[in-house]
């Protein structure tokens, strides 16, 4: 299961300061077979600044390790190695609960996902803010509601009618930009969604990415999107991160992974997209299905059995992530070999 | 050319165990509680139906043993008669049990019928059997069972069980109805009726099985239920005593043994109140198989 | 044989007052083609399907199955006209009851089926494996199985396997992809497509994506819905090439551009505002970056004018690019697409 010895260094990624460096962190659950990695040696920056696009489909482990950036995987699952190191906060792994508490909402804010809510249903926004505030020892707590109302306005709520609805009164694409103010309102630098436009509507998604956008740029955020559909960063992250298997299996500037792919789970997932511009044909689908955590082969690549260009070597060795020209990363034998994804 | 989902041997989950019965043996064995449970429920059941054989029909008096300590030959001690408390026990769980599980299967049968047929077709027959569900609901169900004793001879068990079965119903009614309801609007309904598959097709095979977990819990409440409402009414002699049963027994402990005031009778009142207790830890430590037996995933999981 | 057809007619619903789900909305399905229709929840799509599938009455117009309005029917009938019509649910978990075997979830209306055409038990096995053969499923694997024991791609290939047991005319998939992996969406839509080539069936797409509803029916038409009213209508590629109502032009302007591959519409749209706002006579009005006094107190009527190829309710037609343009590959090392 362990990154295959290649003789590469594993890379260290990204250039510039890194506001979150995650390092072989490695996320396992309880199963009825023992421990499984969801998250498996992943090493990852988040470069300061910048909005990078975590992309895997269900099972991939992008969920968990989203929660993992802060410390916040639940049972039965658990970090079982690495660490997590976020800019003016150390390790969150290591972390004591008070500080991760701070930590959570104070620098990391994190906003669930669009399909769930995360609101109480029984408290109007404003008091749940003030709920937050006093939880985190807010001495202002005036201010704290002055800095919501702000960031309501930001993102073109109505400040008093967003304070003071209940969850049920918001409508989808309102309820995360809410999630958003909560995520924000302390003064979070890294701002987390997972999912954030999953049951939203074309205009609605469209909508909330654009304030993200905005919001990420004004405050000058260093923003992650977790998400299943590429088509929701295609257009906004800078970076992506493409995760198979618990792995990331490819990451690099958004231009040049859509553009010339270097995996063949990339290429293949790029490819099964149907476009709204040119042939629909060209659209090819993705054989086979993504594995979870139970079907993960135990040794070699665990793309292999879906892969086009599948080698002997794949069968054995899990190809360890490494950098390639022009600062982008794959894990890939293929790679390697002179072999042409697609 | 279609597509086909390729499935990759290691993909292929181990063979499905799709036999009920099989799987509900897994079921049981999963937890040391149920397998426990069961085999309380099993031994009631066997003592209910094989216990009145293994003693004569009178039971034997004793008059130089009257409230015996227990011993070798009663081990249980004696009644104020002198009769084995042990041999009271054994014969007259056949009463307790026969009408309990006749209460329980009327207000399933009654319950999961009315239930099913009021939330499958809405409308003005749900009206209807609601509001006679409803009427059933607020007869307050003890108190009409004194009405009823003092009219009709409960020395029948099953006359017994077919009354508080009749009065018990309604509560598992609404509940039925209320899954219904919910489960109507879900796709694999809305296909079914899409595909003009018949009403007792869409009721039993479909809705039914799915309710099933709900229903089989209810049966086992009710059991619980009908032990402690006949024991109830024969303790307070408000039914004339035509068998031997564990109500009686009580009955007898403590207003003919004077069990409240003196140790004499304390065996003798323990002793049916210890075997209710029993038989109902073991349905409710059963009763978390339920929604596993009835539910696939959950059964093979 | 084998036409299914709705004609126009006023149709409109829905029961209890407040919740419009459709006002006034014509179309027709021609026999083995595919037609889409576009909108956000809410619009009425779902119980556009509904209603098309017999699960839902409708309370004005007239729904024609095959030439034959559904109300004038008999009940047997009418039950017969909608079985023509199936459903291919959202949610493939929803679907298929857990407590059935994929064996027994086929052979429950096959048995129906057997009755009818007088055909024995080794009918209804040899069709089962037939029909799972044919969605692209391996009979021996899935046949004993619990819907539980399927992947999401599986069971929505289930799901549409159950619905060819009745042999029916039309498929209505509403959002049918939506709820499954996007590696293995093609292939559902790519199963669509090939049972509308090979079996005839006419497919109505209902789907807020309109590339998904591009890939299944870029030969047939497109309706975009907007609450419960159809604002634009045409063939798939006009509608999606020159938008004229604002309100398409929005949706289309919301899909994400796959930077490196494409750039975005050079005349991309934004909605002022994204609250479902009070009725206006043009409904998108008060959403509606170009909206004037007279959408506030005049109904646009589904036209040509301003001689459109597509019909659409806008006083003002004026085509966009919005969609993203495609950008030529030149990519090193990436070979020929296609």
């Amino acid at each position: 299961m362990a990154t295959a010895e290649t003789g590469v260094q594993a890379a260290s990624p990204g250039t510039g300061e890194a506001a979150v460096r995650v390092r072989d962190l490695t996320v396992v659950y309880a199963t009825a077979r023992g421990e499984l990695p969801a998250v498996a040696h992943v090493d990852l920056d988040l470069p300061a600044g910048q909005i990078t696009g975590i992309v895997g489909e269900s099972g991939s482990g992008k969920s968990t390790l989203a929660l993992a950036l802060l410390n916040a995987v639940q049972r039965p699952g658990r970090i079982l190695s690495g660490s997590v190191q976020v800019a003016g906060v150390g390790d969150v792994v290591t972390l004591g609960r008070r500080a991760l508490r701070q930590a959570r909402g104070g620098k990391i804010g994190y906003v669930f996902q669009a399909s769930q809510s995360s609101l109480n249903p029984l408290k109007t926004v404003g008091k749940q803010l003030l709920d937050l505030g006093r939880s985190h020892d807010v001495a202002d707590l005036r201010q704290l509601i002055r800095e919501a109302k702000g960031l309501a306005e930001e993102m073109g709520l109505d400040p008093v009618r967003a304070l003071g609805s209940y969850q049920h009164q918001l409508s989808g694409g309102m309820r995360q930009r809410v999630g958003i103010i909560f995520a924000l309102v302390l003064n979070a630098h890294v701002l987390v969604l997972d999912e954030p436009t999953t049951a939203l509507d074309m205009l609605s998604q469209a909508l909330v990415l654009g304030i993200v956008r905005r919001v990420h740029r004004e405050r000058g955020l260093t923003t992650v999107i977790i998400t299943h559909d590429i088509g929701v960063v295609a257009e906004l992250a800078d970076r992506l991160a493409v995760m198979y298997a618990g792995r990331i299996v490819e990451e690099g500037r958004t231009e040049e992974v859509l553009a010339s792919p270097l995996h063949p789970y990339t290429a293949g997932l790029i490819a099964a997209i149907p476009r709204i511009v040119g042939d629909p044909n060209r659209s090819r689908p993705l054989s086979g299905r993504p594995p979870d955590l139970t079907t993960v082969p135990p040794r070699g690549c665990p793309f292999r059995e879906r892969c086009p260009v599948a080698m002997d070597v794949c069968e054995v060795e899990d190809p360890a992530l490494v950098e390639v020209p022009g600062g982008r990363r794959v894990a890939c034998h293929a790679r390697g070999r002179g072999v042409a994804v697609r | 050319m279609v597509a086909v989902d390729p499935l990759v041997p290691e993909a292929r989950p181990r063979l499905p165990r799709t036999g009920f019965w099989s799987g509900a043996g897994r079921v049981v064995l999963r937890k040391p509680s149920r397998i426990f449970g069961l085999a309380v429920i099993v031994f009631f059941a066997l003592m209910a139906i094989v216990g009145p054989f293994l003693y004569p029909k009178n039971l034997p008096i004793d008059p130089n043993a009257i409230y015996a300590p227990p011993s070798l030959a009663h081990p249980l001690g004696t009644d104020f008669e002198g009769t084995d408390v042990l041999a009271l026990i054994v014969t007259g769980a056949r009463y307790v049990l026969y009408s309990a599980a006749v209460a329980a299967v009327v207000t399933v049968v009654v319950g999961t019928g009315v239930g099913l047929l009021a939330g499958y077709y809405r409308g003005i027959r749900d009206s209807a059997l609601m509001r006679v569900t409803d009427l059933f609901l607020t007869v307050p169900g003890f108190p009409l069972l004194i009405v009823l004793s003092t009219i009709w001879n409960f020395g029948a068990a099953p006359a017994m069980g077919l009354v508080l079965g009749l009065t018990g119903w309604g509560g598992l009614a609404r509940a039925v109805r209320s899954q219904t309801l919910s489960l109507r609007e879900r796709g694999f309904l809305e296909a079914a009726r899409g595909l003009g598959l018949s009403t007792p097709h869409i009721v039993i095979k479909q809705i039914l099985p799915n309710v099933a977990p709900y229903v089989a819990m209810n049966l086992l409440l009710s059991v619980t239920g009908a032990i402690y409402a006949e024991v109830g009414l024969f303790f307070l002699g408000v039914v004339p005593f035509k068998a031997n049963n564990w109500g009686v027994m009580l009955n007898l402990a403590v207003f003919s043994g004077g069990a409240i005031t003196s140790q004499n009778a304390l065996i003798y009142l323990l002793s049916p109140l210890v075997a209710i207790l029993l038989l109902t830890l073991g349905i409710v430590l059963f009763l978390d198989a339920m929604d596993e037996l009835f539910n696939p995933r959950l059964r093979e999981g | 044989m084998g036409l299914v057809k709705t004609f126009p007619g006023r149709g409109g619903l829905l029961g209890h007052e407040p919740v419009r789900a459709l006002r006034g909305v014509d179309f027709s399905i021609p026999a083995g083609g595919a037609v889409s229709f576009i909108g956000e929840s809410g619009c009425g799509k779902t119980t556009l399907g509904k209603i098309l599938t017999g699960l839902e009455s409708y309370d004005g117009g007239t729904l024609a199955i095959d030439g034959q309005d559904v109300r004038r029917l008999p009940a047997g009938r009418r039950r017969a006209a909608f079985r023509r019509i199936q459903m291919v649910h959202q949610d493939p978990y929803a679907a298929l009851n857990p407590t059935r075997t994929v064996a027994q979830t086929l052979s429950d209306p096959l048995r129906m089926r057997a009755r009818e055409l007088s055909r024995d038990q080794s009918w209804i096995d040899g069709r089962s494996e037939d029909l799972l053969r044919m969605v692209g499923l391996d009979p021996g694997f899935v046949l004993p199985r619990y819907p539980h024991m399927l992947s999401g791609g599986q069971r929505q290939r289930l799901v549409i396997a159950r619905a060819l047991t009745v042999d029916p005319d039309m498929l209505v998939a509403d959002e049918a992809v939506s709820m499954i992996d996007v590696s293995l969406r093609l292939g559902i839509l790519g199963l669509l497509r090939e049972l509308r080539r090979e079996l005839g069936i006419a497919l109505l797409f209902i789907t807020h994506d309109v590339a998904t509803a591009r890939y299944i029916g870029q030969d047939g038409d497109l309706y975009v819905i907007y609450r419960g009213r159809v604002v634009e209508h045409g063939p798939t590629d006009v509608v999606i090439e020159r938008p004229v109502h604002p309100y398409t032009q929005c949706l289309l302007s919301a899909i994400p551009v796959m930077r490196g591959l494409e750039d975005a519409g050079p005349e991309r749209v934004m909605p002022v505002s994204d609250e479902m706002a009070e009725e206006t006579p043009c409904l998108f009005a008060p959403r509606c970056p170009f909206a004037t006094e007279r959408c506030r107190t005049e109904v646009p009527p589904l036209s040509h004018s301003g001689g459109t190829p597509q019909e659409h309710a806008c006083f003002y037609p004026v085509p966009r690019r919005v969609v993203p343009v495609d950008r030529p590959v030149t990519q090193v090392g990436a070979g020929p697409r296609g």
